[in-house]
């Protein structure tokens, strides 16, 4: 050993683990939380409705569409892509069970497969549009965001879904137990999935690897094009079920399900505020969805603050700008110069 | 010193720290735990059945991400396939018409290290390239063991046993380097789906340890130096079970001491039966470790020499076409009248890399630093040039502290940076040869009526970077397809457009070959005899022996030691980079 330690240990070479609380007050995850209970505590002191069971369950369960969305964004963004077409995905999903669901009473196992099958038949055609093709991300699912747009245009032929059977709305609006609806628990369970997913496996890994450098990631011998195809295929599966839980919760769907909402741009908010970055790479599911939570329990309390809800999209911007901003604070930021170093002289 | 006795030395100072030497093979070992497997490499014996001899099939690995490799999910270390001959028959590539390799053919050799010598731009790189599928020949056929390999990827040569540690080392920034090592394979526990992070970290360390990387598993890799970087893709090699590994300038960021720990670990891959292939600049280093010497010249194969046949005066002659001498040290004897202080640091600390550093540059002044990878000369560079945050001290150019330092500061005050990471604070990349080398002169550039003029600035990139002899097909290409040595003279040729009063050049000649380097040390010197303060941070001793009035010794963060004229020889600042004593 000795040789070596005398060259090149420098004790000083390890970098000191930072202390414990420093990074924690760096994790996302626990920044999102704390600002939650500052929104909810100043809220329910001003409105104590606000933390009636009900109301929570409300929030909740309106995040719930976002959350899923925003797990399937993530894992696009996470190699450095970024998928503008969910939006129609879920209105084609929903709307593809909603008939048979209003008209026959189609069983919900069979609309969860129908959906799941709809999500990954759309994302395949991003997925080739992108890796195949090697078309820009944004650039493909822009096209594809007009595309499925009118591919829901023809599916619903000028028809709405307006009835769907009770045990969808059950899904959709009920809750385990009061305060806790069933719909967060379907987008809570997809999270830990693909958390551990991204975490645990060598795939999940590589997603990481191909958002950070997708040359470098070449040459380790990682199949980055298949990687990159398989997050849209991911994102449009989890946007198809997101479908669902969209139908089960407003008991609706029409031809503009989703696109009149821009639940993509809502979808892409949440990953943003959840910390992970448009560079690729960095980040992770759960933030994401703490970030779908934490922006459906902002915008509820603007409108309990009796602020016009012409405000909510500005209330959206200003989230993820702060976000932004407290990323650069805690030296999170991927995209800034060269080893920057926490503050600067 | 007979490269004998070299390889002997190494060997000892292998042992030293626990590598073990010798014929190495596999051996499968079974941890307390009884949880998991782990392979060492263990001294001597017969084959174990079943293992390191029987070596691996060589078909691509299919099938999805998940664990490409076979052996993947048991957490392996090496236990490579058996040796066998990787032969390049008449392999030619050209780039937009332009012929960079011209009907080369090789043979790596099992259990011998074979170098590649030659110029920049030569095709060194290229032909590593294409050993290791990032590149595809235009024509031309690759053997491995006999079978003809059909068209490579950088995954099917892996599969195979194949790996490049290239010029420029490329990790992914914002995973761990535990991560980054085992980048695609990561060990997984005997559920076989998830990754086992316990392992990652305690088997990296040992990875580290075996190529001298001192460093904790967890730190990012946008926080590692090039050297660093370096050094953990040669780790990388290990954990793939190669059997032909490939090395483009692996020594180019290292110093004697780390390349010594590098070369042992060549030798004893070697000895296990791989084949090494090897590029470098440094004579000295290729006469030390190479079985077989071949020289490209211009994309064609000039000389091809063994062992004992090759020398230095051979193989330069071979590669440029004419002889250059051993250089020897230039005294400047310039106007000590004239001397005046222009650049002071006072105290400068930003722990825990390095503290309470101070020193001043005088002009028509050569400082050399020297010290250790990991010793913090470029931290202390990246400070005073504002890239980093520093926790206290000063930093004055011409008397007048720059209190708020950044680079655009820096620059204005008459300092200049030539980073020692070309490929990662250096060049644009994608960008066209011209506008990188005006990059750091943009204010400067001739205009009318606001608007930078072309031709002008055309112009002048040109003629800085004829100063430096860049090889280019045209000044309009992106510079990311300049050879890397000529990438680093272009480098160099923005700063001397620059004109500055204060120069600090890390690593100025990494990558540059001996002819182009001798032009380089001419200009430092030219420049430093009409008045420019020079700091030149440098890994070869030698370097430093030759351009510096004065050297620093950099040992853990902290100025030890500092040597003047005479006294600067390699012999003295080899000892004290180690932390020897200074009197
Ligand atoms: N991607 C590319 N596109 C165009 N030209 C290229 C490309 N890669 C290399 N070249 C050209 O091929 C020639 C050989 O380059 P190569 O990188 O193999 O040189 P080298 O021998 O490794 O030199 P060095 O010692 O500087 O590393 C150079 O002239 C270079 O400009
Ligand atoms: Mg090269």
């Amino acid at each position: 050993m000795s040789a070596v330690a005398g060259s090149l240990t420098s004790r000083r070479t390890f970098l000191p683990t930072r202390a414990l609380w420093a990074r924690l007050v760096r994790l996302r995850e626990l920044q999102l939380l704390l600002a939650m209970a500052v929104v909810v505590a100043v809220s329910a002191v001003l409105h104590p409705d606000f933390v009636s069971s009900s109301n929570v369950s409300f929030m909740l369960a309106d995040s719930s569409v976002t959350a899923t969305l925003a797990i399937g964004q993530t894992l696009v963004i996470l190699g450095k892509g970024i998928d503008l077409s969910v939006a129609p995905i879920l209105g084609i999903a929903a709307i593809v069970v909603g008939f048979p669901a209003q008209n026959h009473g189609l069983p919900l196992a069979v609309a969860l497969v129908i959906v799941m099958g709809v999500g990954i038949v759309l994302g395949v055609g991003n997925g080739i549009l992108v890796s195949w093709a090697r078309i820009p991300p944004i650039i493909t699912t822009l096209a594809t965001l007009s595309v499925y747009g009118g591919l829901q245009f023809i599916i619903a032929n000028g028809q709405e879904v307006v009835n769907i059977p009770n045990f969808y709305d059950t899904f959709g609006n009920s809750d385990l137990v009061p305060g806790v609806p069933w719909a967060l628990l379907a987008a809570v369970g997809l999270a830990l999935v693909v958390w551990l997913f991204l975490r645990q496996t060598n795939l999940g890994r590589s997603i990481y690897a191909v958002g950070n450098d997708a040359d470098a990631a070449h040459r380790s011998g990682i199949p980055v094009q298949r990687i990159i195809f398989l997050t849209y295929v991911l994102c449009g599966f989890l946007a198809g079920i997101a479908g669902l839980i969209y139908l089960c919760h407003t008991g609706s769907a029409d031809s503009t399900t989703g696109t009149d909402s821009n639940v993509e741009l809502t979808s892409i908010a949440a990953t943003l505020i959840g910390g992970t970055t448009l560079t690729g790479g960095r980040g992770g599911v759960i933030g994401s969805v703490l970030g779908a939570i934490f922006l459906s329990i902002a915008l509820t309390a603007m409108v309990f603050a009796r602020i016009p809800p012409i405000w909510e999209p500005a209330g959206v911007g200003g989230l993820i700008l702060l976000a932004m901003v407290t990323d650069r604070h805690s030296g999170n930021l991927g995209s800034g110069g060269p080893r920057r170093v926490g503050r600067r002289h | 010193m007979s490269p004998d006795r070299l390889g002997a030395a190494a060997q000892t100072r292998g042992l030293g720290h626990g590598v073990p030497v010798g014929r190495a093979r596999a051996r499968r070992v079974r941890s307390p735990g009884g949880t998991e497997e782990r392979v060492e490499l263990a001294e001597l014996g017969e084959r174990v059945p079943g293992e390191a001899g029987t070596g691996r099939v060589p078909s691509a690995p299919g099938g999805t991400g998940q664990g490409g490799r076979p052996e993947a999910g048991s957490p392996a270390v090496s236990g490579w396939g058996a040796p066998a001959r990787y032969e390049a028959r008449s392999v030619t590539k050209s780039f937009n018409g332009a012929i960079v390799l011209d009907d080369v053919s090789v043979t790596l050799e099992p259990h011998e290290v074979h170098t590649l010598v030659g110029e920049n731009g030569a095709g060194k790189s290229t032909l590593f390239k294409i050993l290791s599928g990032l590149y595809t020949p235009d024509s031309g056929r690759l053997e491995l063991g006999g079978e003809t390999l059909g068209d490579l990827t950088p995954r099917s040569a892996l599969g195979l046993g194949i790996y490049l540690v290239p010029q420029e080392p490329k990790l992914m920034a914002h995973l761990s380097a535990a991560e980054n090592l085992y980048v695609g394979i990561l060990p997984r526990r005997r559920v076989r789906l998830l990754v086992n992070w316990r392992q990652v970290h305690r088997e990296a360390a040992t990875y580290f340890e075996r190529v001298g990387l001192q460093i904790d598993p967890a730190t990012p890799a946008r926080e590692m130096s090039i050297a660093q970087q370096q050094l953990l893709e040669c780790a990388r090699a290990l954990v793939h079970r190669c059997r032909v590994i490939l090395f483009d300038e692996p020594t180019s960021p290292l110093t004697t001491h780390e390349t010594e720990i590098l070369f042992g670990l060549m030798r004893q891959l070697r000895d296990a039966g791989l084949a090494i292939g090897f590029i470098s600049h440094r004579l000295d280093e290729v006469l030390e470790v190479s079985d077989r010497v071949e020289v490209l010249r211009d994309g064609r194969l000039v000389a091809s020499l063994r062992r004992g046949e090759a020398t230095r005066d051979g193989l330069v002659s071979a590669m440029i076409g004419r002889e250059i001498g051993v250089r020897t040290r230039v005294r400047r004897t310039s106007d000590v009248t004239e001397r005046r202080e222009v650049l002071r640091v006072e105290s400068l600390t930003s722990e825990p890399i390095f503290r309470d550093v101070s020193f001043a540059l005088e002009s028509h002044e050569v400082v050399g630093v020297a010290g250790l990878v990991g010793s913090g000369r470029t931290e202390i560079a990246e400070a005073i040039f504002g890239l980093r945050a520093a926790d206290s001290g000063r930093v004055a150019i011409d008397g007048r502290v720059l209190e708020r330092r950044s680079p655009r500061a820096c620059i204005e005050a008459g300092l200049v940076y030539l980073p020692e990471d070309r490929a990662r604070h250096g060049i644009f990349s994608e960008v066209e040869i011209t506008r990188n080398v005006t990059a750091g002169t943009i204010p400067r550039l001739p205009r009318r009526w606001g608007l930078i003029r072309q031709r002008e600035e055309q112009e002048l990139a040109a003629a800085s970077a004829a100063r430096t002899s860049v090889r280019m097909q045209s000044l309009e290409v992106a510079i990311a397809t300049l050879s890397g040595g000529n990438q680093q003279r272009a480098m160099f040729s923005r700063w001397l457009l620059a004109e500055p009063r204060v120069a600090i050049l890390d690593e100025p000649t990494r990558g540059v070959d001996i002819g182009a380097k001798d032009d380089i040390y001419d200009i430092i010197s030219d420049l430093a005899a009409s008045g420019l303060a020079c700091l030149i941070i440098s890994s070869e001793l030698e370097e430093l022996c030759l351009t510096c009035d004065r050297v620093l010794v950099v040992y853990e963060g902290a100025i030890v030691g500092e040597l003047r004229g005479e006294e600067i020889t390699a012999a003295r600042l080899g000892e004290l980079v180690v932390g020897g004593s200074s009197s």
